[in-house]
């Protein structure tokens, strides 16, 4: 797939040679002269010096036949701009958008042009949350502008949803269980899985099934 | 900021149905740029995630294309059976082409 990548911090660098590796075709574009100097060498993936809010340089690069284009940049604004022209200008199938302040993070959606939003500070929590918080709801990823939630709940002996098959959980229909983390294993979750007390559940949610999904697996 | 401070172009035209530049819907081909010009069919309000946006479908003898303008609900001059070019860059979304945002220039009736 061919891959911009707007922004090379230590973000946008890893994520580039991270991609490469897989076999994509990555450019990286960045407005500051001495990284493209000081790292510009690296012959496996296109460089660009310019500033990737404005059109010309995503012209230059190929956004439009770009497959995903990635705004990385250490700045809000800049990432809104060039998701927006990514969407809008060159139809891009799938914008992702890094949010650095938190405060942030509710303008990166469909109207921005925003496929999926990644915010640091958000992850951090979440994963802070998920350690802290046995028995509770935690969500720990967004997508589709919000629509649809990646949450985890990690079952104690007191949860309603012990001994019983997933089938017959009475989870609402915009909910699925996408897996489940026993013993330190992934397990696949089939309808006839048992769910037991530390049992890690990993639910898709979509809409506002959010609380009926934590009441069936919460209590 | 350049691509965003495009300037739109909405003023009521007369020749604007016999510009060279506009193609067929059915051949439209996606993600370059593009002018089209059909009858508005449908129109929705489309509030996805909870933004409003407006989804206008328009339609020539060969296809559909939709239009969706985020931020709004209603366009003055938009409505049901009115003649409209629009200009952008699309996406093939199942049967039909989608623009987001696009540039919109009024037929006269």
């Amino acid at each position: 797939m061919k891959i911009v990548i707007a922004g090379a911090g230590s973000v946008g660098r890893y994520m580039a040679d991270q991609l490469r590796s897989s076999g994509h075709a990555v450019t990286l574009i960045d407005q500051t002269p001495a990284i493209v100097d000081r790292f510009g060498s690296d012959g496996a993936v296109t460089w660009c010096l310019g500033d990737a809010c404005e059109m010309a340089t995503l012209e230059t690069v190929g956004t439009a036949d770009a497959d995903v284009v990635a705004a990385v940049t250490g700045d809000d604004e800049d990432n809104l701009v060039i998701a927006l022209l990514a969407k809008q200008e060159f139809g891009v199938p799938r914008v992702v958008a890094r949010v650095n302040n938190p405060n942030n993070e509710w303008m990166f959606n469909e109207m921005w042009g925003v496929d999926v939003s990644v915010s640091t500070p958000h992850l951090l929590t979440a994963v802070v949350e998920e350690a802290v918080n046995v028995g509770s709801f935690v969500r720990l990823l967004s997508l589709e502008g919000g629509n649809a939630r990646l949450a985890e709940v990690t079952l104690t002996d007191t949860s309603p949803a012990i001994g019983i098959e997933i089938a017959s959980l009475g989870l609402p229909r915009e909910s699925t269980v996408v897996a489940l983390i026993r013993d330190r294993h992934v397990v696949v979750p089939r309808g006839d899985t048992v769910l037991r007390t530390n049992d890690e559940v990993l639910v898709l949610v979509t809409g506002d099934a959010e609380d009926d999904v934590r009441r069936v697996l919460v209590g | 900021m350049a691509g965003l401070l495009r300037r739109r172009r909405t003023k009521a035209a007369d020749a604007g149905s016999t510009d060279p530049l506009i193609v067929s819907i059915a051949v439209a081909p996606a993600r370059r740029m593009v002018k089209v010009c059909g009858e508005v069919t449908r129109m929705r309000a489309r509030p996805t995630t909870g933004l409003p946006a407006l989804a206008v479908s328009i339609s020539d003898d060969t296809g559909t294309a939709v239009a969706v303008w985020t931020g709004r609900r209603a366009i003055g001059g938009i409505v049901l059976g009115r003649r409209l070019v629009i200009e952008g860059v699309a996406v093939r979304r199942g049967d039909h082409l989608e623009f987001m945002n696009p540039e919109y220039t009024l037929l006269r009736r």
